[in-house]
């Protein structure tokens, strides 16, 4: 059996069934354990072939009910939008896309559910960049979320594959510079101080000889996120250099582990979509900039330096296949200002949305 | 001796054939996997902004603007390794020695299979584990301000525990196989059960000891999930443990989670990383094969 024991050597990997395999083979005798290994590979095949049947069946019915239809219009209409009855909404929707936007699309996704749509929304969270790339490019999606607009090369991307993007506004973003509740002397910055934060800085007392003589722990999102891009272009003129090469970096594109990393140490930083920060609001300190704080007030009368527009993209040929990525935009579209707050965003202003309204009719050619 | 065995037939042969055919597959993935890595790595490599000797001796790793040194990596994975085997080869082989020499078949009943289902855990639940319970710990101890939330030590500590039950199980089949000749004559020339273990079985089983680490090693070296949930996510050259830093392989999850563009120089950096991984772990896995196959022949 000196073989199989190669393979448990190799392939180790922690499961029961080479553990299996491998004691079984030394304890028994080598005839006895060839066929208990043959009848585990036949059933493991007989198992494997079983469920890969199962999915084609259903892939079948799923196309079934993709044909086109438009029976989910019932209802008054919202806002100049027809009425949406998600009972009556079938197929799958894929989206993915910024993190920041995802708390949102995830609200909006469960309300659809509660209201009785039956089937799935898949909401990767991977940043604006990322599910550009699989809007464009890949074409795997049906709504790409961002929290930045759509680049040129994005576009001539999508032109490529036959899509062209449209783009929905759906709410506004405080982009939340943050701190831990233990850090005591960080209220305010300039956006100069800012830059110097997160860029070159080595030790708080570098920018500002008030503050401790300790180094700057740094929490950013990843280079593929909305925010990361956002914040460079705002604060560091476009430049990503100075954020990357920064000493005590940390990159990742999901949030939560910004916030760990944050509310561990006082002399730690980062920023984030205002939602994680309005999640964790009991653990970590919003850093206000250049005086202003980030409120629904600050926001909407744009004194807010950092406040930043949110969206989902979709294209028209998708919306008119695709019932249900329709009627998805359309309900979000209509009832996104109800939800918005509590996800903890704040409302875009009704002006953009009432364009995403008109684009969304216009692509249905209604 | 009357050869008392049945003549084979045909139909004996099956299981053979069928099983030599999935051992076929295996070598086929190994090659294929490392066909891929190195076409895909030498895109990285023909890329302008990249050279050998820079992405083997440079300090500093950012792909995104042009920062191409492995070291800050290389150095983090062989921390967090170095770590774990410093936990898991002096309890893994006491687990061994007393396994193998002085439980009772009762306790040995109870400890193998506890054993085995600390191998059966997913490594996610250990990344979980560094995070939520071995990184607070550590902070308890060593004070916060010493240990960041992130830090290398407590992922590495918990790798030990991942590769513990490894080195048990193959530990104690290493010591089982010293003959038992070399037992008898230490306890006839008057030997306590203590220096027999210790000064006659160790030893002659130290061929097969070191292969066990050796693989061990090379677990531990491409562990995943742990490293990147407490190690770290921004690669950083430090020697302190208590310090974030990024391995290799919490580089290559965090990128490709991220879904990068395909043909960016970060994507094709992952390969590049992966290769560099691949030569290290079957350099380890053929140097261990060598050692174990001295052994035999001692003894044959």
């Amino acid at each position: 059996m000196a073989w199989l024991k190669i393979i448990h050597f190799s392939f180790y990997r922690n499961t029961f069934l080479t553990f299996y395999i491998y004691r079984k083979c030394k304890t028994t005798s080598t005839e006895e354990s060839m066929k208990k290994i043959v009848v585990l590979i036949l059933t493991l095949l007989v198992i494997s072939s079983l469920s890969a049947g199962g999915k084609q069946e259903a892939s079948v019915t799923a196309a079934n009910q993709d044909e086109k239809n438009l029976s989910w219009m019932e209802g008054p209409s919202v806002h100049g939008l027809p009425g949406v009855n998600p009972l009556k909404v079938t197929g799958n929707i894929i989206t993915a896309g910024s993190s920041t936007v995802f708390p949102l699309s995830e609200r909006m996704a469960e309300r659809f559910k509660d209201e009785g749509y039956g089937g799935t929304i898949t909401i990767d969270s991977i940043g604006s960049g990322a599910g550009f790339e699989r809007f464009t490019v890949a074409g795997e999606t049906d709504i790409a979320n961002a929290s930045r607009g759509i680049k040129q090369s994005e576009i001539e991307a999508a032109h490529e594959i036959g899509r062209d993007p449209i783009e929905f506004r759906v709410g506004t973003d405080a982009l939340a510079v943050t701190v831990s509740k233990e850090n005591t002397f960080l209220k305010n910055v300039t956006l100069e101080e800012l830059a110097q934060i997160f860029g070159a800085a080595a030790r708080w007392s570098d920018v500002n000889p008030d503050w401790p003589n300790q180094p700057i722990q740094r929490f950013i999102p990843g280079t593929d996120s909305g925010t990361f891009d956002y914040f460079a272009e705002e604060v560091f003129n476009k430049q990503v250099e100075p954020l990357l090469s920064a000493s005590n970096v940390q990159l990742s594109e999901d949030d939560n582990i910004l916030v760990q990393g944050i509310k561990g140490s006082p002399y730690a930083i980062g920023f984030f979509g205002y939602a994680y920060y309005a999640e964790n609001a009991d653990s970590l300190n919003i850093v206000a900039i250049e005086g202003v704080e980030a409120s629904a007030e600050n926001v909407d009368n744009n004194s807010y330096p950092l406040a930043r527009p949110l969206y989902i993209y979709s294209d028209a040929t998708i919306l008119q296949n695709k019932p249900q990525v329709a009627a998805f935009i359309n309900f979000y579209l209509s009832y996104v200002n109800e939800e918005v707050v509590d996800v903890g965003y704040f409302p875009a202003n009704e002006e953009a949305i009432e364009r995403g309204r008109a684009a969304w009719l216009k692509a249905m050619g209604l | 001796m009357a050869n008392i065995r049945r003549k084979p037939t045909i139909t004996s042969y099956v299981p053979g054939t069928i099983l030599f055919l999935f051992a076929l597959i295996s070598i086929i993935i190994t090659i294929g996997i490392a066909v891929i890595l190195i076409r895909e790595s030498y895109l990285f490599f023909n890329d302008p902004e990249v050279d050998l000797w820079g992405f083997l001796t440079g300090k500093q790793w950012q792909p995104m603007i042009n920062k191409f040194g492995i070291l800050p990596l290389l150095n983090a994975t062989f921390t967090t390794s170095i770590i774990a085997m410093m936990l898991g080869i002096p309890v893994g082989l006491c687990v061994a020695v007393y396994l193998s020499e002085y439980a009772s078949d009762k306790t040995r009943a109870i400890l193998k299979p506890v054993l085995e289902v600390l191998a059966g855990i997913p490594t996610i639940v250990y990344g979980y584990f560094a995070l939520t319970f071995m990184t607070p710990m550590l902070r308890g101890i060593f004070g916060e301000g010493v240990v960041e939330i992130y830090n290398t030590a407590s992922a590495g500590l918990v790798i030990g525990i991942l590769v513990l039950p490894m080195i048990a199980t193959m530990a104690e089949d290493a010591i089982g196989s010293v003959p038992k000749e070399l037992r008898l004559a230490a306890y006839a020339l008057g030997g306590t059960k203590l220096e027999t273990t210790f000064k006659v079985i160790i030893p002659a089983a130290l061929s097969g000891l070191s292969a066990t680490f050796l693989l061990s090693l090379s677990r531990a070296i491409g562990e995943t999930m742990i490293v990147a949930l407490a190690a770290g996510a921004g690669p950083k050259l430090t020697a302190n443990p208590f310090e974030a830093a990024e391995t290799i392989t919490g580089y290559i999850v965090r990128i490709s989670g991220g879904d990068v563009s395909y043909n960016s120089v970060d994507y094709n950096s992952i390969f590049a990383l992966g290769l560099v991984l691949f030569v290290i772990t079957f350099t380890l896995n053929l140097v261990s094969r060598k050692i174990s196959q001295k052994f035999h022949q001692e003894y044959d």
